[in-house]
């Protein structure tokens, strides 16, 4: 019984490392992508994200978790590229309030990157209030030098 | 007969009175030199068993090598001297949290004393004028020190305590654990800043995952909660069972049950009175339902044994009021006081080591919250409120966030006497008020302890980013 925080946290992990694999999510299935949104337990606005991606065709998992800071960094999100929720899309990690564009330009591309991320949490981006007072800089998720994938 | 009855009584009761009133001038323990109660506390590395044997121990920084620290337990009235020397590779503090200190053993670095270097001892001592649950911890990095396991309950009994089988400490925290029951070294990271603080996945009841607590059928206990986690607020519902609370914070209430969970913030304590009614044999779950789809069962009320008695325990008293000066509400001096900033707020400027910074250049500095309108970069700051000796005032709080805010403040107790503009039913004496996304609170109290004061966001992630500030009594 006393191991049963820890189990948890490792089912945590393992959940994590089995939407690593290629093809827990296949891409075949595509009518319905399967996406799960880590979020903390008190934030609306990745609410207001998830809104969005089912707008959009997507089946969104919600899952509120204190463990946030450690799912990002199991998925290789730096602090610095850090947004609010972390998002597993088709294999790959979505960070932030990614706008559809650049999200289906991933799937439909499957760059041999980790995913992508828009750091912080922009004004004006989907499920965020406020309007865009800027270009969204989109930046990719792998080892070594920050790089722009996209810019909307 | 009945005349000289009368007179006789009436001569009895004047004296009586007389003597009354020098006693209760100059009580019998006044004329005696308080006793000094002696501790020395270690502050440094050890390893402790969070999770059970099943796993390796978890490497802690902790009080004499045990988490919680030792309980400090001393009558009211005494004095308490504590050497704490300091065998960290980095320097430390110990604040004594609750109790109404001098100035000067308050234990916030660089505002009331030299931090304690590495291999140096500093010896705290003072006198504990009030009853009550409290806790000692660090207030040097205390988002990291406090987190990675120093702190420790500091119980003053009453000298007329209440009427209970068992006096019950539970020291509440969480932790950030990795698979390898490692504490995570993500301190003060920016998504833990910005939002909730660092709420961990592993609680502990005084240092131990928990399982079960052993209690007895009719036995009436007092459960005194110390939430020590950096961030995690706790609701606890205990099936089946109707917990009364008789004090906050250390200080006496009119004793109430509660009307769903019990509530308690970071830094906070309550004592709640229970009486185990159910039979031998039952267990009965107590959960958190705080935080909505992360519910967990904390541990079970396990009955074991012969029953203590059969029947109800009788009422549940009022313990003896503290020594804290009553405020003056109609002649009270009003602030206000704003806190801002976080995820999902309005706040777009601030105040930065004297110069006007957006949200961006903030964050960029670690920062993310401020108390009317200023982000605080350091323990020294020039007081944003000067108070003057034994006034009474009122600080109108309103919480500007998203988020919850324990608001602590040092050197005094206060009394909540609104909530959202409604009168609170209890007008509460406590240290540390815990406000609601957008709400307000009004806090009164009687500006008599000297010194520069610490008003901060207990959430201690929301401290180092930012909100806290002085409050200078002269």
């Amino acid at each position: 019984m006393k191991v049963r925080k820890i189990a948890m946290i490792t089912a945590a992990f393992a959940i994590i490392a089995g939407a690593l694999i290629y093809g827990f999510w296949s891409p075949e299935s595509a009518d319905a992508k399967e996406a799960i949104l880590y979020k903390n337990p008190q934030c609306d606005c990745c609410e207001g994200y998830a809104k969005y991606l089912r707008q959009n065709g997507f089946k969104v998992t919600v899952k509120a978790t204190h463990d946030l800071s450690l799912i990002k960094r199991e998925h290789g999100v730096s602090e610095a590229f850090e947004g609010c929720h972390t998002t597993l899309i088709d294999g790959y990690v979505v960070e932030g309030h990614v706008p559809l564009k650049t999200l289906n330009k991933l799937l439909a591309e499957r760059p041999q990157i980790k995913g992508i991320s828009l750091p912080g949490m922009p004004l004006g981006t989907p499920g965020m209030t406020g309007r865009k007072d800027g270009p969204f800089r989109i930046y990719e998720i792998k080892k070594g030098a920050p790089k722009v994938y996209a810019v909307e | 007969m009945t005349k000289n009855a009368w007179a006789v009584s009436r001569r009895t009761f004047l004296a009586s009175s007389g003597m009354a009133t020098i006693a209760m001038a100059l009580p019998a323990w006044a004329n005696i030199p308080p006793t000094t109660r002696e501790y020395r506390l270690v502050a440094k590395p050890g390893e402790t068993r969070l999770v059970g044997d099943s796993h390796p121990p978890t490497a802690v920084w902790s009080y004499d090598g045990t988490v919680p620290g030792p309980e400090i337990r001393v009558r009211q009235g005494e004095r308490l001297r504590v050497a704490v020397e300091n065998r960290l590779a980095e320097e430390t503090t110990v604040h004594w949290h609750g109790v109404r200190v001098p100035n000067a053993m308050d234990g916030v670095p660089h505002l009331t004393q030299k931090p304690i270097a590495p291999g140096d001892t500093f010896v705290y001592e003072f006198d504990l004028p009030d009853a009550g649950t409290y806790w000692y911890h660090p207030h040097q990095r205390s988002f990291e020190q406090i987190g990675r396991g120093l702190y420790g309950p500091l119980i003053v009994e009453e000298r007329n305590p209440t009427s209970v089988d068992r006096d019950v400490t539970w020291v509440l925290d969480d932790w950030r654990l990795l698979p390898t029951a490692q504490i995570s070294g993500d301190f003060g990271n920016m998504h833990d800043i910005s939002h909730n603080g660092r709420v961990g996945n592993t609680v502990t009841v005084n240092g131990r995952l928990p399982d079960t607590f052993a209690v007895r059928a009719g036995e009436r206990i007092r459960l005194r909660l110390i939430n020590a986690a950096n961030a995690r607020i706790f609701g606890l519902e205990f099936k089946d069972h109707r917990p009364t609370v008789v004090s906050y914070d250390g200080q006496p209430v009119e004793p109430h049950e509660v009307a769903g969970p019990v509530v308690i913030g970071p830094a906070m304590r309550i004592d709640l009175v229970i009486d185990l009614v159910g039979n031998p044999g039952r267990r009965f779950r107590v959960t958190d339902t705080f935080y909505r789809s992360l519910e967990y069962r904390l541990l079970d009320l396990a009955y074991e044994g012969e029953p203590v008695r059969r029947g109800p325990a009788g009422p549940i008293a009022r313990l003896d009021d503290n020594t804290m000066p009553e405020p003056n509400l109609a002649d009270a001096e009003r602030h206000e006081i704003a806190f801002g900033g976080g995820m999902m707020g309005s706040m777009r400027m601030a105040m930065m080591g004297g110069r006007q910074v957006d949200m961006r250049e903030m964050m960029q500095s670690g920062m993310a919250w401020t108390i009317n309108g200023v982000t605080a970069t350091g323990h020294i700051h020039e007081p944003m409120l000067r108070l003057t000796r034994g006034r009474s005032y009122v600080l109108a709080l309103a919480n500007d966030t998203a988020w919850h805010h324990p608001v602590h403040l040092h050197g005094h107790s206060f009394r909540v006497v609104s909530r959202d503009g409604k009168p609170t039913r209890h007008r509460e004496w406590q240290d540390t008020v815990l406000m609601a996304p957008k709400e307000r609170a009004e806090i009164a109290f009687v500006a008599d302890n000297p010194g520069d004061w610490m008003i901060h966001c207990h959430i201690l992630e929301h401290q180092a980013g930012g909100m806290m500030g002085v409050v200078r009594v002269s």
